[in-house]
């Protein structure tokens, strides 16, 4: 380096600096502020009441909270490794394919075009037990001649979720790998042919440690990600029947507008935050991991 | 010469079965998005029918007739909304890049104190609900004056989109070996050109993607803009697709065919910027 | 205000007259004021908004729409308003199920205009927009009250006639009853293919049609002290209703998610025989690019519950005037315009139902000769008579919230009705002391 710039990443890192304390911590402090008051849309004196741990007290105690943290961390797990893998694959696929590298291209990230509200209507429709596409196809398969309540069975309803949103992400991971799997030098996976490498070996051991770090960016942007997912479970079943599938976002959308109670809302969305963080946290360590075993190899 | 044939053999399953997984993986993508668009070319009484009906038969443009033929004859203001989509998106794709890659860059070159947990902070103001994010966002916009303008939502969105770019760039500039930027200024090459010159083209697959990516979120991301919008002088097309919607009534098919317009810039632009994907594959070759 | 008075009472004398100068005398003059409004978006609604350039021309004064959104959008967007303070607009699109959340913002419009006026509309609509003897919004030309949409083909099939009858030892004809519905319900039901009834499941849907059913069975949702009192014997009728269909398979398993974009197509779809549906889907059931059914919908009035009345939970959509906009007088009079009576007619000739007993008599006269129209106007007349909206509490949204899930658990058979219903007079009760009404 010739010659002292004062402190170069100061200046790289000011922008989003900026912009992040702007737009989120400065609103993130004043939601913090309000989930210690009784604090309602309606009644907008009551943000002066300072109430302290009550809403998180009474949080602590409610049952019907902690069933939906829970799916929420349920459909979360499922949907994150389900998609890793399936937009491996898909990756795997279509780097693979010799000709139409473009048109596959642009077909994988085609869900992720259309509008979650969309996705939702789209898969509430097809899901639907008595005129959607699903039990139309399979009655006249001659697979069923029942109509599967999908959105119903607390089971079913959670697969259905499930499908919705691992057909709208995967491209996520997709994409990621993908760009990754480009990356990549050649030189390894050919010295490793040269080696007599069978094809599972080379990916094992050359290709999967170098896509690895891109699927777990992949995978924390997803678990930050929430709003796809809320958009879907909102439209499809909005936590119901009897909630059958309530999870954290819908529990706290309804309770923070449509109850007017914000301020209860923002200390459920705090311990929310909490469950994303650990998640964050323990993608980033093996992101981490997984950089340093390249850093090896290199 | 029979090791060959089994060779051969071999080599054709393989290709064989590739291009069946192939094939079923592209279906499977596409043939919920491909029930949109037709539904938006036919009759709801054919959408919604049972038996169904799998191979249309009325295939008419008058959704996308009715959508622009102006409000009061089943229209709404597509063109305002397209505006106003397009000018958002892209502006907050272009500033989310490059102060990505600024941050990118720094997170991937330079060595400071607490560099993890600064990166890690800036994730976490990801997980950040948008819920717990929109009132008070809300609030600091109405005291700024900015509820219902562009420069609402695009700060928005570049805050949405920042940790995401610093993160996938810095991924990208990671991969980039360290000695060839060096090199690079060992031959007369100031910081700037190094990066610009050999850096930057090696990291585009990334910053394509990070674009990529960064657009689609903007495009349709809804729970903001809907809270932050409120007439035709900003609303965006994702919160425009609920002018379909009446209290009691839904217009399924207009909504397909706002979709179908939703989709084809969005198709455009990723068919264009993915060919930078491709440039990775360069690497070795410079490398070498 | 006086000068408003004066232009409406001219305007009043010139009626008698003769229409044309109506619309230039009614409005008065507002030079130079302009007005910031929030008004409810889609294709439904808008068609009005064209009117607007109308009343800006009469009276100098102009029209700024500072947002247009749905419904629920609205909603928020006015709650985040009243939570930030953010009251500066003027005129704002309000309905009668959503109106009782904003208390105070919206000032008073019997004060602003003339009692004739207020009397040209439906006592009951007026009725319904009347808080605490505060008259806070104009009721316009999207009037909602349900009434029973079914398939004519079925009622008219003479095998149906008589294996019905033998089995159940009445004439098979279009339900007065909601014991009715039932029978004839599990009468035509076969499933997976065909489906007696159906009903919305979730949100204030399933909680509206709850409480038009416990009404109908004579119990009360909140007492006369403003007590949930929903778990009463009625309410267990009434929820009743709901269980068993769903328990004889009369409705589809789905029908617990569904919302009413869900019944309108599934109704339209051939595959249910009786619907109680809204009147906007009329037009949508008789259209054969849209429906299957078209030219086989018949309607009748909402049927009786045990007690004699008939189901009949309503809103309608209107428009309040803020307590702190500053020029009052120009709102209520751009109020008025879109809720006068061409401005009805104007929406109310494209299905909507009025709100103006004058235009109410027009919509029914202008049907004359179409036999599929005159019989939805009917039948929506009569719903109308037996019509009330939801209880007047800023809580109703919440109390909806906590109550409907517990519904949902009685119909899919996780609680006994008893139980659900004890269990969610328990949470309204808890969600009426935490706002301190009780």
């Amino acid at each position: 380096m010739r010659g002292w710039k004062p402190a170069p990443h100061v200046l790289l890192l000011l922008p989003a600096f900026v912009i992040l304390a702007a737009v989120v911590i400065v609103p993130l402090l004043l939601s913090l502020y309000s989930s210690f008051t009784p604090f309602r849309l309606t009644r907008p004196d009551s943000i002066y009441t300072f109430i302290g741990f009550r809403n998180y007290e009474r949080l602590l105690s409610d049952w019907d909270f902690w069933v939906a943290f829970g799916r929420t961390v349920l459909l979360l797990t499922f949907a994150l490794n389900l998609e890793m893998v399936f937009g491996l694959v898909l990756a795997l696929l279509v780097e693979k394919a010799t000709r139409g590298q473009r048109i596959l291209r642009t077909i994988m990230m085609f869900p992720m075009m259309f509008s979650p509200i969309l996705v939702g209507f789209q898969f509430k429709f097809m899901f639907n037990d008595n005129i959607g596409v699903v039990n139309n196809a399979l009655q006249s398969l001659g697979l069923t001649d029942q109509a599967i309540p999908w959105l119903i069975d607390g089971r079913l309803a959670f697969i259905s979720i499930l499908t919705a949103e691992i057909w709208s992400s995967t491209a996520v991971f997709a994409i990621f790998i993908l760009a990754g799997l480009m990356a990549m030098p050649r030189e390894p996976l050919e010295a490793a042919k040269v080696d007599g490498c069978t094809p599972w070996q080379s990916f094992r051991y050359v290709t999967w440690p170098f896509v690895m770090p891109f699927a777990y960016i992949a995978m924390t942007i997803r678990s930050l990600d929430i709003a796809r997912a809320y958009d879907i479970v909102k439209i499809m079943t909005d936590g119901g029947p009897a909630g059958r599938t309530e999870i954290l976002w819908t529990l706290i959308a309804r309770t923070a507008y449509s109850d007017a109670r914000m301020g209860l809302a923002n200390a459920m969305s705090y311990i929310a935050i909490l469950l994303s963080i650990l998640f964050t946290v323990i993608f980033f360590r093996q992101l981490a991991k997984a950089r340093q075993q390249i850093g090896a190899e290199w | 010469m029979d090791e060959n044939a089994a060779h051969r053999v071999k080599r054709t399953v393989l290709k064989v079965g590739h291009l069946i997984g192939l094939f079923f993986a592209m279906a499977i993508i596409c043939l919920p998005g491909l029930w949109i668009v037709l539904s938006s070319l036919r009759p709801t009484v054919e959408i919604m029918a049972k038996p169904p009906v799998w191979i249309p038969r009325n295939v008419s443009l008058d959704a996308y007739v009715a959508m622009f033929s102006g409000v009061g004859q089943g229209g709404i203001p597509v063109l305002d909304y397209f505006r106003n989509s397009l000018i958002i998106s892209v502006t907050s794709t272009v500033i989310a890049l490059c102060i990505g890659m600024a941050g990118g860059y720094a997170f991937a070159r330079y060595r400071f104190r607490g560099k993890t947990s600064i990166f890690l902070g800036f994730m976490l103001t990801r997980t950040v609900p948008g819920i717990a994010l929109s009132l008070p966002l809300f609030f600091v916009y109405a005291r700024l004056g900015i509820i219902d303008t562009h420069f609402g939502l695009i700060l928005a969105y570049v805050a949405l989109n920042v940790p995401f770019t610093v993160w996938l760039i810095d991924g990208f500039f990671r991969q980039v070996p360290r000695d060839l930027a060096e090199a690079a200024q060992i031959d007369g090459c100031t910081r700037w050109q190094a990066f610009w010159r050999v850096e930057f083209p090696l990291a585009r697959p990334g910053i394509a993607s990070a674009g990529i990516f960064a657009f689609l979120i903007s495009w349709n991301e809804f729970a903001l803009a809907s809270q932050l919008t409120r007439s035709t002088n900003s609303k965006t097309l994702p919160v425009g697709l609920l002018d379909y919607t009446a209290e009691f009534t839904i217009d399924w098919r207009g909504m397909c065919a706002l979709a179908v317009v939703m989709i084809i810039p969005a198709l455009t632009l990723t068919f264009i910027v993915q060919k930078h994907l491709v440039s990775g594959l360069t690497s070795g070759a410079v490398k070498g | 205000m006086n000068k408003l008075l004066a232009g409406v009472s001219a305007g009043v004398l010139v009626l008698v007259a003769g229409e044309a100068a109506v619309a230039q005398d009614m409005p008065g003059k507002f030079d130079g004021v302009t007005i910031d409004a929030k008004l409810i978006g889609g294709q439904q609604y808008e068609n009005l908004y064209s009117r607007i350039a109308e009343w800006e021309e009469a009276t100098g004064a102009k029209v700024n729409v500072i947002s247009k959104k749905n419904h629920f959008d609205l909603d928020k967007e006015i709650k985040s308003d009243i939570a930030v303070g953010a009251l500066n607009w003027c005129v704002g699109s309000n309905h009668s199920s959503f109106a009782p959340q904003y208390p105070g913002i919206y000032t008073d419009l019997s004060q602003l205009l003339p009692q004739e006026e207020i009397d040209a509309f439906v006592d009951a609509n007026i009725d319904a927009s009347t808080l605490d003897g505060k008259l806070v919004m104009l009721p316009r030309a999207q009037f909602d009250v349900s009434a029973m949409y079914y398939q004519k083909s079925l009622f008219e099939d003479e095998d149906n006639k008589a294996k019905f009858k033998e089995k159940y030892g009445y004439d098979l004809a279009p339900p007065e009853t909601w014991e009715q519905v039932t029978d004839q319900a599990e009468f035509f039901a076969n499933p997976p293919d065909f489906y007696g009834t159906q009903y919305a499941g979730k949100e204030e849907a399933i909680n509206g049609r709850f409480y038009e059913m416990l009404l109908a069975e004579g119990g009360e949702y909140l007492d006369g002290d403003g007590r949930p009192a929903i778990n009463s014997k009625a309410g267990v009728r009434a929820l009743n209703w709901f269980v068993e269909l769903y328990e004889n398979k009369a409705v589809p398993a789905g029908t617990t998610n569904y919302l009413w974009d869900d019944l309108g197509q599934g109704f339209a779809s051939g595959t249910v025989a009786l619907n109680l549906d809204w009147p906007g889907w009329a037009g949508f059931f008789n259209d054969p690019d849209a429906s299957k059914v078209a030219g086989n919908v018949g309607v009748v009035a909402p049927p009786k519950g045990s007690s004699g009345a008939r189901t009949g939970w309503s809103g309608h959509h209107g428009f309040s005037v803020t307590e702190s906009c500053p020029d009052k007088e120009a709102a209520a009079s751009l109020v008025w315009f879109l809720t006068n009576e061409d401005s009805q007619k104007l929406e109310a000739g494209a299905g909507p139902l009025p709100t103006r007993d004058a235009v109410w008599e027009w919509v029914i006269a202008e049907a004359q000769g179409d036999d599929y129209r005159t019989e939805v106007l009917q039948a929506f007349q009569e719903a109308a008579k037996g019509a009330y909206p939801v209880p007047q509490t800023p809580e109703w949204i919440a109390i909806s919230n906590a109550v409907y899930p517990e519904l949902q658990a009685a119909i899919l058979g996780d609680k006994t009705p008893q139980q659900a219903l004890d269990d969610a007079n328990q949470s309204a009760t808890e969600i009426l002391e935490d706002a301190g009404e009780l």
